[in-house]
């Protein structure tokens, strides 16, 4: 059977066997577990100590724990990627076999944050390198070995990049050149307003 | 007993390398040099790995520690010692293959250019992928990208090549390794 929140694909035998794991635990603790693996899931960490707590009452062992937090990350990340909706998501959590109380908590939780799950998805996926910043200096060349009088403008980007390589990129153009740059970056940008 | 302690020293030497403390408080404990301990241990560990490494039979170790004309008591000692960690050793020595790059993961976007420097109102799909591979606890990446037409191409490829493992003669060769 295909599931919307698997992206249309089977549900994954572990993922299946861990939602007979969430059962155990009450719905209201449930809901708190969940809302420690949405903070996590939007960047801010995570409190072990408190799921534990939370876990204690279900008497699961330390594998089950690590494994409820799996499969829930699992769920919510692979729900927001494919924009399931929070009543979809209920109704096929059922489907899995998990009960109402806690499917009906657990799909709460995931439409408060769902919007903001989206966002942070889409600011982690793959891009090649970014533009941090531009910094930019006019000179005006008075000579040179080849030429007594030169006399020219002569423009100095430095194009900083940003991630993990933070490369700086120098590079220098004639005020010609750096006036057709301009152009043709205008032209893109134009291009780009018609699509926003 | 001196030799069940050697006999762990050995055993530690493999696991996690060379331990000079240990080996002093050894000497120090059986009145002798250091340096004997040392060579004690190392001969000791040469023997069980690579006893473990040809995975030898009782009676093979046996024969072949009685040429070094010990008690029957330390014999049997050695044997008890092989015996107990040879699936141990066994697995550590597994490891000291050399690997080659490995899948860690692998992140994918789909861009559709829509016009360029020199042609406007395109429409060219291309996927972007980055393959993050794992050496040694090296962790590298490389950057690739490829048309829709290329990604399906190499789809099938990846599904025949996993097809292979369903055919006859590699159905044959798996049956006769077990």
């Amino acid at each position: 059977q295909r599931f919307r929140f698997c992206g249309d694909l089977d549900c994954p035998d572990w993922v299946l066997a861990e939602i007979s794991v969430l059962a155990k635990i009450s719905s209201v603790k449930l809901k708190l577990i969940c809302a420690q693996v949405l903070r996590e899931l939007l960047g801010e960490a995570i409190d072990y100590e408190k799921i534990l707590k939370l876990t204690s009452d279900a008497k699961l062992e330390s594998g089950d724990v690590k494994a409820t937090i799996a499969v829930l990350d699992f769920i919510f990340s692979s729900a927001a990627k494919h924009n399931v909706d929070g009543e979809s998501l209920s109704s096929e959590l059922q489907q899995l076999g998990l009960p109402k109380e806690h499917a009906t908590g657990l799909c709460r939780s995931y439409e408060e944050k769902q919007s903001s799950l989206q966002e942070s998805l889409r600011a982690c996926s793959l891009r090649l390198s970014q533009l941090d910043s531009v910094s930019w200096r006019v000179d005006y060349t008075l000579s040179s070995s080849e030429l007594r009088d030169v006399g020219e403008p002569l423009v100095h980007l430095l194009l900083r990049l940003r991630g993990g390589t933070a490369a700086a990129v120098p590079v220098a153009v004639s005020a010609d050149k750096f006036r057709v740059l301009l152009a043709e970056l205008k032209q893109a940008q134009a291009l780009m307003q018609t699509l926003l | 007993s001196a030799v069940g302690e050697l006999g762990r020293l050995a055993v530690e030497l493999l696991r996690r390398g060379a331990a000079p403390r240990a080996c002093e408080t050894a000497a120090r404990k059986l009145n002798t040099g250091v340096d004997t301990i040392q060579h004690g241990v190392e001969g000791l560990m040469y023997l069980l790995t690579e006893s473990s490494k040809l995975m030898i039979s009782e009676i093979d170790f046996q024969d072949s520690i009685r040429v070094l004309g010990f008690s029957e008591e330390l014999n049997k000692l050695l044997l008890q010692l092989y015996l107990d960690n040879r699936k141990e050793i066994r697995s550590i020595l597994s490891e000291l293959a050399p690997k080659l790059p490995s899948y860690h993961s692998l992140e994918w976007r789909l861009d559709v250019q829509l016009a360029s420097r020199s042609l406007r109102q395109q429409i060219k799909p291309a996927v972007t992928m980055k393959l993050h591979l794992n050496q040694n606890e090296d962790q590298t990446a490389q950057v690739l990208q490829t048309d829709p037409s290329t990604l399906v191409h190499l789809i099938q490829q990846l599904e025949q090549a996993l097809g292979e493992m369903k055919t006859n003669h590699c159905r044959r060769i798996a049956r006769n390794m077990k």
